[in-house]
């Protein structure tokens, strides 16, 4: 009688437990694609495709309109003007150049053009015509379509913490 | 009953109560473990645990908000608990690709994820707690997440207005209108247009049976088996408007018979002077100018031949026409003459403008057409036709409106048909049970039956009567992206106004002007107040921007601007008073408030000011990087050579101010030019002059 009733609360209890621990499915390993707002082929290898976020892919679209003219060797209108410039200006995914910039001085010459960073002053500040959002985007699509890839700076923790 | 017995009863009944309170209690206890075991439970535990291990620990506790969170949006019937799980997800530390779902941060969008929720834009369930329940389409919930694919969908659901920041939908968009899906389907945000497919009343004067034979059986497209669509045979970039009809042998020579006996008004052929055409072709150097003449008018800037460079094909030219590489195996040379000279006359809604013609050129660009752009074998795996039977015909005529052709293609005398297949605007808001799937091998989510549906209609439905399309992968993931958008809905109450714009209306003209913006078809290519075309530049400020004489002489004579265009405006042929009339309209009405060409007067710029320009401009702030003068510069913007007479100094100095306030996408960069400094550029650009070095006079030219 008394195993009987005991069996019985151990399989009401084991039923109630079993419900509420449901098998979670296994993921299945998504295309990178499907979970990208938009791509961008690596310009060295049309194979590799690139999944870009919603802010990478902002800054392509900057990039098209405003950098492609002179930062790519060819642009939708066809022929490019980087060789006419001298310097040559950077490849937009030329990783072994622009790696080694800091985000910070990036953005500082974009924003107040080549000159004020000791650069070219045919590289003109963009300060004006695009946003600050527009420019991290920009920032952040160059990142990604770096070849060799862009590595971010380790974050530096204590710098987050409150004090 | 014995006192002993009594004590053995009451033993057992204490027991019996002892055990039933336990089981009453156990029972009791299923409920909150089943809570406590809960997903977002669970979730919001392991989130203080994940909370204490970053730096920030103080921060993302202070922000923590246990038990169910979350957003109502009465208005919009969302309720959404997905922060109930997704606690980091406004947490600017936890961007991160190294953060683990589901506390990650939502990478910055225009939207604040508080005010919104997820299920807006992400669909899934806002409800559900469960993580199978929320994400998934299960029994119970229908909805399943959106592949990030296609997320740019659900700005479309509010969004009816083209968005800089989704460019996958506006392609979606422009397909879904340039495809004339609205041909059979009723589409959200999308009217019908006047003219579809071509009018077909007078098909039989223009082509032969037999070409139409072998259109109708692959309408030009054949899709290479790597997946590529080719054009007659070439790598094209633009999709074909008609689609492949799956159509049996019987169908194919009733179709071609009917519409080979549509002539009932034709328009009468033009005839050249038969001695004038004899002397003509007794002279080899004039009768081979034909193709010269082609290209100097400029026909490749709407029509695309193929070309083949180094072994390598392809289609060089514009898309507004068709593409003409086999143009002269296909048309009736009679009709070809007749149509160049009016095309209105045979299409009534034809793109083509009217050229002004010399009997000549005519003569040459036809016999240029009929004799070069061929191909002997286009034709040549059609069976023999005869002329079609009255049978034949009479299915041909039933087959045209059974097959749906009646929804594009309008012929005389024929009812034409709206509605032929289903309405799809709440397509994107259908749930897997609202849709057809049959006995297909689709996978059963909304997405998948959409993606099907248009890569291969058979797939679906094997008895589908919806035509063939062959989109290249990128096509495919937009046209999806803008059916998903179609959700129905109409959009929240009071937000209208914020994200729709309001369509412009047409823009026309009136007078004499009208005439010729219409004979010209200027609107196909330019755009005027808002509407029209956008391969050429925006004529709406042309009047604030050029100088009127700078007009006249380019419709005389049109020159391209910047090297790197392709595309170039036509040689018109126009006459000296349709130059005057359209360049007097232009300079006069075509003007911003912002610009008034006669503000400034070239005649206060000094020679010191010009000097100082031409340093700016050389060394401070390397222009020449962009532009270029003379043969020196760059290809970005326009070529400065002949600046000053082209261009208004008042336009030029407000250009230098900001650019953008002008040309809202324009490319040069928005500077900060002293004043001096802007008036010392306009100065030096002003006396930019091609051919005449003569220092600057009147801006304009012009008085007001």
């Amino acid at each position: 009688m008394k195993t009987k009733l005991l069996i019985a609360l151990a399989l009401i209890l084991v039923a109630g437990l079993a419900t509420s621990c449901r098998q979670h499915r296994a993921a299945v390993t998504p295309d990178p694609l499907a979970r990208a707002y938009d791509s961008e082929p690596d310009w060295n290898d049309s194979q590799h495709v690139i999944p870009l976020n919603y802010q990478q892919a902002q800054g392509k679209r900057m990039f098209y309109q405003y950098c492609v003219w002179c930062h790519a060797d060819s642009t939708p209108a066809g022929p490019s003007n980087r060789s006419n410039l001298n310097p040559n200006p950077p490849l937009a995914n030329d990783g072994a150049t622009l790696n080694a910039l800091s985000d910070e001085f990036m953005r500082n010459v974009i924003t107040m053009g080549g000159a004020a960073a000791g650069k070219s002053a045919s590289m003109p500040p963009w300060g004006k015509t695009l946003s600050q959002d527009d420019i991290e985007a920009v920032i952040a699509y160059y990142r990604a379509i770096a070849q060799p890839p862009y590595q971010a700076p380790a974050r530096p923790g204590p710098k987050y913490s409150l004090r | 009953m014995p006192v002993e017995e009594m004590g053995k009863v009451t033993k057992r009944l204490r027991l019996i109560f002892a055990v039933s309170s336990v089981v009453f209690l156990m029972v009791l206890a299923i409920s909150p473990i089943r809570d406590y075991l809960s997903d977002w439970r669970r979730y919001e535990r392991d989130y203080v645990r994940f909370a204490d291990s970053r730096p920030d620990t103080k921060r993302l506790l202070a922000d923590f908000r246990p038990e169910i969170d979350q957003v109502w949006i009465p208005q919009m019937q969302v309720v959404d608990r997905c922060t109930t799980c997704h606690q980091g997800i406004t947490q600017p530390s936890l961007l991160d690709a190294s953060v683990p779902q589901p506390f990650r941060a939502h990478p910055g969008v225009p939207h604040r994820v508080r005010d919104w929720g997820c299920v807006m834009c992400h669909r899934g369930q806002g409800l559900a707690t469960e993580v199978r329940d929320a994400h998934e389409t299960t029994l119970a919930w229908e909805q399943p997440i959106l592949p990030i694919r296609y997320i740019q969908a659900s700005c479309g659901t509010c969004h009816r207005a083209g968005l800089p920041q989704t460019p996958r939908l506006d392609r979606g968009r422009e397909l879904l209108a340039t495809l004339n899906c609205v041909g059979c389907h009723r589409l959200q945000g999308i009217e019908r247009p006047v003219m579809l497919g071509p009018n077909l009343t007078n098909i039989g004067t223009k082509v032969s049976r037999a070409w139409i034979y072998e259109w109708l059986k692959a309408p030009r497209v054949i899709t290479a088996s790597d997946g590529s669509v080719l054009v007659n045979g070439y790598e094209n970039e633009e999709e074909p408007r008609m689609p492949k009809f799956r159509l049996s042998e019987k169908e194919l020579r009733a179709l071609s018979g009917y519409l080979s006996t549509l002539a009932s008004g034709p328009i009468p052929p033009y005839k050249f002077d038969p001695r004038t055409v004899a002397a003509w072709e007794k002279r080899p150097d004039l009768i081979d100018q034909g193709e010269t003449r082609f290209r100097q008018m400029f026909c490749t800037t709407c029509h695309s031949l193929a070309v083949t460079r180094a072994g390598e094909t392809k289609l060089i030219g514009g898309d507004i026409g068709p593409e003409l590489t086999k143009a002269g195996s296909k048309v009736n040379p009679d009709w070809l003459a007749a149509w160049l000279r009016n095309p209105q006359a045979y299409l009534p809604h034809a793109e083509m403008p009217r050229y002004q013609w010399s009997d000549q050129d005519l003569f040459l660009v036809t016999r240029y057409i009929k004799s070069k752009l061929t191909d002997p074998s286009l034709l040549s795996d059609v069976p023999k036709l005869e002329a079609p039977a009255p049978d034949e015909v009479q299915l041909g005529r039933r087959l045209f409106a059974e097959k749906g052709c009646s929804s594009c293609h309008a012929i005389k005398g024929l009812a034409p048909q709206t509605d032929f297949g289903p309405d799809l605007t709440g397509l994107g808001s259908k749930t897997v049970s609202q849709l057809e799937f049959g006995n297909s091998k689709i996978l059963r989510t909304p997405v998948a039956y959409i993606e099907a549906k248009i890569t291969d209609p058979v797939s679906v439905n094997v008895a589908a009567r919806m035509p063939q399309y062959s989109l290249s992968p990128g096509d495919l993931d937009a046209l999806t992206t803008a059916l998903l958008s179609m959700t129905g809905k109409s959009t929240t109450a009071g937000l209208e106004g914020l994200i729709l714009t309001p369509g412009l209306p047409q823009f026309r003209p009136g007078g004499t002007f009208s005439e010729l913006y219409e004979r010209y078809k200027c609107y196909v290519c330019h755009r005027f107040n808002g509407y029209g075309g956008t391969l050429a530049p925006d004529l709406t400020k042309e009047g604030s921007r050029a100088q009127k004489k700078w007009i006249a002489e380019f419709l005389k004579n049109p020159q391209t601007l910047r090297p790197t265009l392709t595309f170039r405006m036509p040689q018109f042929n126009m006459t000296d008073e349709e130059v005057s009339v359209l360049a007097d309209y232009l300079s006069m009405v075509m003007q911003t408030p912002t610009v008034n060409p006669a503000s400034v007067d070239s005649k206060q710029f000094t020679p010191q000011m010009a000097s100082l320009g031409k340093e700016l401009y050389e060394v401070k702030y390397q222009c020449q990087s962009c532009h270029t003068i003379g043969s020196a510069g760059g290809y970005v913007g326009p070529n400065l050579t002949n600046v000053g007479n082209w261009i208004n100094a008042a336009w030029i100095e407000e250009w230098l101010k900001n650019p953008q306030s002008l040309e809202p996408d324009a490319i040069e960069p928005h500077r900060d030019f002293t004043d001096e400094e802007r008036t010392a550029l306009t100065a030096y650009l002003m006396t930019l002059k091609q051919g005449s070095p003569v220092h600057a006079r009147g801006a304009s030219g012009r008085g007001q």
